[in-house]
C-alpha cells in the first residue's frame, strides 16, 4: 500500500488512515460504502475491536509512511468492552498530539470523534473536513516531497 | 459426544428482551448461554428506523448491546441456531437441545469481508429489509451483525443436481451461465467429469425431467447449456492453440497435478474409465488407460452415432485426461487382471463397458447380411466403408441403440429402413423424442412386432415377423408372448439387430454374476480381489453415460481411499443434504411469470445424406435466456463462487448441522413475537398491491441502512406524495381472531409519520384510526408534536382498499367525525400499522403442554398484576413481548424483572443442592 504522497500534476488529496472498531464505527464505515456514499478513495480505514488500543507511536509511524492525518472513529460511551474507553482514547490522542508535535508534525493531523453503527452520512462529512483542513496543512512529509 | 455443557441459564432470542436478560444475569457472574435462530443477535429492534417517542436511532442503541452481548466473558452465544427441546432433569434443572445449522462458513476463519456476496449470483428475497429487495444466497445478514459473518443459505441440494447419477452438479453451471462465467461453468463440470462436451450432446438429461421450472412452463435447457460451454471453451481454445500440442481442446489450460508415486490401471477408456482416470490422475496417481478398441472412448466413440456425438467432441473431452498426464494405449486388449499388478500398477478399475451383442435366437440369424448393431455403428463411426446405397434395410429392437442404428442407416442411402420392436411405440425403451426424430426421418416403424424368422439362401432376403401380444411377464422379466396367428414379411437386404447387449469378462478371471457382469460391491465398487476395483455398464449392466460417469467418480474415490489405507466408508462418498422440496420452492413466490422455455433446435430431414449434428449449439442469448429461467431450488447452486472468491478460505460447503446438548438450572424464554401477517385482511390488497406496505417495510424505508437511500414506493419507485396509515390491521379485530389492543402501532405510527416528513417535507400524510392510544412518558407529546407537523388523523375504520391503473390507491371509509356518510380518498401509498401476535414457537420447545400459555397463546404468567416474568414451570421465565406486546424499554424493564428472579432461582437451587453456600456461589464479574 504505498503511493506516491500526491498524483503528479493533480491538486493535492490528503491521505487519512482511520482507525474503526468492529462492532460500532466500523458497521457505519461500511454503511457508507454499501450505500454508495462518496468519500475520497485516499481514506484506508484498520478496524480494532476497540480504540483505546491504539498506541500514540502508530500516528507518528503512519505520518512516516506517509498518511497525512489519522481520523479516529470512537465508540463514544458504548463500546463493549471498556466503560470508559473513549477517556482512554482521548487520553491517548492527548499523547500522540504532544508525539507529533516532538516529531515535527501538526497536532491536528490526528483527529477523533464517535460513529456510530449507522453515522454513514456523519463519517463522510467527517472526512470531507478532515481533508479539507488537511489540505490547508499541505503533506505531512514536508520534506521530500 | 462429549458431557453436555453446563451453564446457569439459557436464554432463547437474542432479541432486546433476550440480549438484556443475557448481559444482567452475565453481569451477576452468572454463565449465561444465548441462542438465536438468525445469523445475527439484534432481534427486530436493530432492524427498526428510529425509537419512539425520543427518535433515537434504533441501530446506534441497539448495536453496542449487540457488541455487549457477543463479548460478555460469561456469555455464550449461539447464532443460527435453534433450540430443539427443553425437559426437566428431574433435579430443578433443565437439559436443552440444540442444533447449531450449518452456516457453510468457517466461522473463525471469516473476517466479514463480503467477498462472497458479490460473487454469489443466487438472489432471494431480503428478510431483513422486509422482503422489500433481495440479497444473496451467501450473506451477512446487515452490515451492523454481530457477529459479522457471513452465512451461505441452503435449502438442500437442487432437484437437478440430486438427480445427476453422475453427481455434476447441475445447479452451479446453471447460475454461472446465468452470470456469464462460462469459463467456470466448464470448470465446475470438470470437478466432476472430463466428457463436458460429450454429455452436452449425448446426455438424456435426468435433471431435465427433475427441474422445477417443468412444473411451469417447461424445464430448463440444462443439457444444452452444458453443451454451450464446452462448445465455448472447445471452440476458444482451438482458435489459439498453436502452441498447446495436439491443438484445440481446453487441455492447454489445465495444470498437471504433482504425481504422488502410485500407479493405478483402468481397463476400458468409455465414460466410467475415462472419469475415473481424470479423478485419480487429479489427485496426483500415474494412470495409463487400456482400451481394447483402435480409438479410445468406448461406447461414446463406438456406439453413439457422429450425427449426435461427433468425433473432435470426444477427441476434446479426450484431450483434457490426457492433458493432465493420463496415459492412453489403445489396441490393448487385457487379458491377464492379476499381471498388471506385477507391471507396478498398485490397483486396477475394469471398466470395460458391455460390448457384448444379444443374439435374437430365431431361425435364420446367420444369414450373411445380418449384423449386429454394436459392429455396424462402431464400424461407421471409425470410417469403414458401410454402404447401404439403394438397400432395404431391417433394424430389430426399440432401445435406443436400434433407433441411432435405423437412423445411422438412412445416412448411408438405404432406400427404405423399417424398424421393428417388440413394444408399442409409447412403451418402447428409446426416449420418445427418440422415436420421433426417427419417424421424422422417414424411418418405418412396426411397433409390435417380432421377428418369428429370417429367410433367404446364403444372403438374407427377408424377415418373417410376428405380432407381439405382451413384452415382460407380471414379475416383470422380459418374456415375450407371440400371437402366431398375425404375421407380415419384410423384405430386406440387411438386418441389423440391436437386441441388447451384455459384458464380455470371461478372459479376466475374475467373479461374475449370472449376467456376466463383474461382481463387485455396489457400494465400493470392489471385487473379491482387493486393489480390482470395477465400474461402469461392465458392473452395473447397460445403462446411460451419466450412471457410468458417477461409476468411475465412485471407483476413482474408493480407489484412492484404498491406495491411502482409509476406510471404503460408502458413507463418505457425495455426502450432501437432502433434495429440495419442489413444492416449498414453488411456494416462495405467489405468481411466476411465463418465461417460454428454448425450443428444440434439431433440424430434421426427411432423407438425411450426412452426418452432421442434428442439433446446434445454443447462442449466447439463448443461453442466458435459458440459465435466467432457473428458480434457485436449494438457494445456494454450489456453483462454488464464493468458494473462489474467498480470501480466507473459509467456505465450508459440506459443514454439517451440530447437535449441542447442555444443562441448565434456569431459562429465560425470550423469543418475541410476530407480526400480523397483512395479507390476513384480503380487503387492503397487501400482496396484490404493490403499493400497500406493513409498518415494518416502512420502518426499513426510513432506517438508516434502509434499501433504496430514500422513501419511494416499492411498485414504481415514485417518491409518495400521499400517504395514508391505516391503523389496528389485525388487532382489536375479532374477525382475525385478535381481540387485543397491539399497544406499539399507534406509536410507530406517529414515528413514521415525524420521519417522513422529514424526509418529503412536502408529503401529506393522513391516519386511519380508531383510537390513538398514547400512554406512557412523553407519548402524548409525541402525538401531539406529528399532528402539530402537519399529520391529518381521520377517525374511522376503514373498509376497503382498492388500485387504480396507475398503482394509487382509492381508500373507501366511514367519516364518522367530520360531515358523515362514505368516503373515497386517493393515496400514492398505504402503510398499514400492523399488529402483534403471539409466537407459538416458544411452546414448542417443551414437551406437550407443559409451558403454560395465556388465552390469547402468549407465553403465560403465574400471576400477570403481582407476579410478573414467572411461567408455570420452575425456573423457567419470560422476557420482553413473548408475555405479551411491550415497547422496547417495557422489554427491557420486563427482562429486568425475569432475571432477577432467575438469578434467585439459581441461588435457591444452588443452595438447595447442598454444593454450595450462596456467598461461595459468587462468581468474580470480570469487566
Amino acid at each position: 500500500m504505498t503511493e506516491a504522497a500526491a498524483p503528479e500534476g493533480q491538486p493535492y488529496d490528503p491521505r487519512i488512515l482511520v482507525f474503526s472498531t468492529n462492532n460500532i464505527s466500523d458497521p457505519g464505515i461500511d454503511l457508507a460504502g454499501s450505500s454508495h456514499m462518496h468519500y475520497s478513495p485516499r481514506v484506508m480505514v484498520i478496524n480494532l475491536p476497540c480504540t483505546s488500543a491504539v498506541k500514540p507511536g502508530w500516528i507518528v509511524y503512519a505520518m512516516e509512511q506517509g498518511f497525512d492525518g489519522v481520523f479516529i472513529a470512537a465508540d463514544g460511551e458504548e463500546c463493549a468492552y471498556l466503560p470508559d474507553c473513549a477517556q482512554r482514547t482521548s487520553g491517548i490522542m492527548q499523547t500522540a498530539q504532544d508525539l507529533l508535535v516532538e516529531k515535527g508534525f501538526e497536532p491536528q493531523r490526528v483527529r477523533m470523534a464517535a460513529i456510530c453503527s449507522v453515522c454513514a452520512e456523519p463519517f463522510t462529512k467527517y472526512m470531507h473536513e478532515y481533508a479539507t483542513a488537511l489540505s490547508g496543512l499541505g503533506p505531512s512529509r514536508k520534506a521530500t516531497s | 459426544m462429549s458431557a453436555p455443557k453446563k451453564y446457569d441459564a439459557l436464554v432463547v432470542g437474542s432479541g432486546i428482551g433476550g440480549m438484556e436478560s443475557a448481559l444482567k444475569l452475565g453481569d451477576m457472574g452468572y454463565k449465561v448461554l444465548i441462542v438465536e435462530k438468525e445469523p445475527s443477535v439484534g432481534g427486530k429492534m436493530i432492524l427498526l428506523s428510529k425509537v419512539f417517542p425520543t427518535l433515537d436511532c434504533a441501530s446506534c442503541i441497539s448495536t453496542p448491546k449487540m457488541g455487549a452481548t457477543i463479548h460478555h466473558p460469561n456469555i455464550d452465544v449461539l447464532t443460527y441456531a435453534e433450540v430443539e427441546g427443553i425437559r426437566g432433569d428431574g433435579d430443578g434443572g433443565y437439559h436443552a437441545k440444540i442444533k447449531q445449522k450449518a452456516k457453510f462458513v468457517d466461522e473463525a476463519a471469516c473476517t466479514g469481508c463480503r467477498q462472497c456476496e458479490m460473487a454469489c449470483n443466487v438472489a432471494v428475497p431480503d428478510e431483513y429489509n422486509a422482503d422489500m429487495v433481495s440479497r444473496r444466497a451467501a450473506f451477512i445478514a446487515f452490515p451492523q451483525a454481530v457477529p459479522k459473518k457471513a452465512v451461505i443459505s441452503r435449502e438442500g441440494v437442487s432437484p437437478c443436481t440430486y438427480e445427476c447419477p453422475a453427481g455434476i452438479k447441475a445447479h452451479g453451471y446453471v447460475a454461472r451461465v446465468r452470470s456469464g462465467q462460462y469459463d467456470q461453468a466448464f470448470d465446475l463440470v470438470l470437478e466432476t467429469t472430463p466428457l463436458v462436451g460429450s454429455l452436452g450432446r449425448a446426455c438424456y438429461a435426468p435433471c431435465e425431467g427433475e427441474c422445477t421450472r417443468g412444473e411451469l412452463e417447461g424445464p430448463l435447457p440444462i443439457r444444452r447449456l452444458k453443451r454451450f460451454i464446452a462448445d465455448r471453451r472447445y471452440g476458444q481454445a482451438a482458435g489459439s492453440a498453436s502452441e498447446t500440442n495436439g491443438g484445440g481442446a481446453a487441455a492447454g489450460t489445465l495444470e498437471k497435478p504433482e504425481q504422488n508415486g502410485k500407479k493405478v490401471a483402468v481397463v476400458g477408456s468409455g465414460p466410467a474409465g475415462l472419469t475415473a482416470a481424470w479423478q485419480l490422475a487429479r489427485k496426483g496417481y500415474g494412470v495409463k488407460i487400456f482400451e481394447a478398441a483402435p480409438q479410445a472412448g468406448g461406447m461414446l466413440r463406438l456406439g453413439i452415432p457422429a450425427y449426435r456425438l461427433p468425433n473432435d467432441v470426444i477427441d476434446d473431452d479426450i484431450r483434457n485426461v490426457t492433458a493432465i498426464g493420463v496415459e492412453i494405449e489403445t489396441d490393448a486388449r487385457v487379458g491377464d487382471v492379476a499381471a498388471l499388478k506385477d507391471d507396478g500398477f498398485d490397483a486396477v478399475l475394469m471398466a470395460t463397458g458391455t460390448h457384448k451383442a444379444v443374439s435374437l435366437r430365431v431361425p435364420g440369424e446367420a444369414l450373411d447380411g445380418i449384423q449386429s448393431a454394436l459392429t455396424f455403428l462402431a464400424d461407421v463411426k471409425l470410417g469403414k466403408t458401410v454402404d447401404l446405397a439403394g438397400k432395404q434395410v431391417l433394424v430389430v429392437g426399440g432401445g435406443n441403440v436400434a433407433i441411432d442404428a435405423a437412423r445411422t442407416a438412412r445416412r448411408l442411402g438405404a432406400a427404405a429402413v423399417h424398424q421393428a420392436s417388440l413394444e408399442c411405440c409409447e412403451d418402447m425403451p428409446a426416449h420418445d423424442f427418440e422415436v420421433e426424430e426417427a419417424k421424422a426421418e422417414g424411418i418405418t416403424l412396426h411397433d409390435g412386432w417380432g421377428v418369428n424368422h429370417f429367410t433367404g439362401s446364403g444372403r438374407v432376403q427377408s424377415a418373417e415377423l410376428k405380432v407381439c401380444s405382451c413384452v415382460f411377464n407380471p414379475e416383470g422379466k422380459f418374456a415375450p408372448e407371440y400371437d402366431e396367428s398375425k404375421k407380415q414379411t419384410v423384405a430386406c437386404d440387411v438386418v441389423i439387430i440391436a437386441a441388447g447387449m451384455g459384458a464380455d469378462t470371461e478372459a479376466f478371471g475374475l467373479e461374475t454374476n449370472g449376467n456376466r457382469t463383474l461382481k463387485a460391491d455396489p457400494g465400493t465398487l470392489q471385487t473379491s480381489v482387493p486393489h480390482v476395483f470395477a465400474a461402469g455398464d461392465v458392473v452395473t449392466g447397460p445403462t446411460m453415460i451419466t450412471t457410468a460417469v458417477g461409476q468411475g467418480r465412485r471407483a476413482a474415490f474408493m480407489i484412492d481411499r484404498y491406495l491411502t489405507g482409509a476406510a471404503l466408508d460408502i458413507g463418505a462418498f457425495d455426502e450432501h443434504l437432502p433434495v429440495a422440496d419442489k413444492s416449498n420452492v414453488l411456494a416462495r413466490q405467489d405468481v411466476y411469470d411465463r418465461r417460454e422455455p428454448l425450443e428444440s433446435h434439431a433440424a430434421m430431414s426427411a432423407s438425411p445424406t450426412d452426418f452432421n449434428e442434428t442439433e446446434a449449439t445454443l447462442t449466447e442469448d439463448e443461453a442466458f435466456l435459458g440459465a435466467a429461467r432457473c428458480l434457485d431450488c436449494g438457494i445456494c447452486s454450489e456453483c462454488h463462487a464464493c468458494v473462489d472468491a474467498c480470501p480466507a478460505d473459509a467456505i465450508k460447503l459440506d459443514m454439517q448441522p451440530q447437535e449441542i446438548e447442555v444443562d441448565v438450572d434456569a431459562v429465560v424464554l425470550a423469543t418475541g413475537f410476530r407480526l400480523f401477517p397483512a395479507d390476513a385482511k384480503p380487503e387492503y390488497g397487501y400482496g396484490r398491491f404493490k403499493n400497500v406496505i406493513t409498518g415494518m417495510q416502512m420502518d426499513r424505508l426510513l432506517a438508516p441502512t434502509r434499501p433504496f437511500n430514500a422513501v419511494v414506493r416499492p411498485g414504481d419507485g415514485k417518491v409518495p406524495d400521499r400517504i395514508g396509515f391505516i391503523m389496528c390491521t389485525g388487532s382489536r379485530d375479532a374477525q382475525v381472531g385478535n381481540p387485543l389492543c397491539s399497544r406499539i402501532c399507534c406509536m410507530y405510527s406517529v414515528k413514521h409519520n415525524q420521519l417522513i416528513m422529514g424526509a418529503l417535507p412536502l408529503a401529506d400524510v393522513t391516519v386511519h384510526y380508531m383510537d390513538v392510544r398514547a400512554v406512557g412518558k412523553g407519548y402524548d407529546e409525541f402525538y401531539q408534536q406529528a399532528k402539530d407537523m402537519g399529520s391529518m388523523f381521520i377517525k374511522g375504520r376503514v373498509a376497503k382498499i382498492t388500485e387504480k391503473d396507475d398503482g394509487d390507491l382509492v381508500v373507501r371509509y366511514e367519516d364518522i367525525e367530520g360531515d358523515g356518510g362514505i368516503v373515497e380518498a386517493e393515496y400514492d401509498m398505504v402503510v398499514l400499522a400492523v399488529g402483534v401476535q403471539p409466537n407459538t414457537e416458544a411452546a414448542k420447545l417443551f414437551e406437550d403442554g407443559a409451558l403454560g400459555l395465556d388465552e390469547y397463546f402468549y407465553v403465560g404468567e403465574a400471576d400477570e398484576d403481582l407476579d410478573p416474568g414467572r411461567t408455570n414451570m420452575p425456573g423457567v421465565f419470560v422476557a420482553g413481548s413473548a408475555s405479551g406486546v411491550k415497547d422496547i424499554p417495557d422489554s427491557i424493564l420486563h427482562a429486568g424483572a425475569a432475571v432477577a428472579q432467575a438469578a434467585a432461582h439459581i441461588e435457591k437451587a444452588r443452595v438447595a443442592n447442598g454444593t454450595v453456600t450462596p456467598e461461595a456461589a459468587k462468581v468474580e464479574v470480570t469487566a
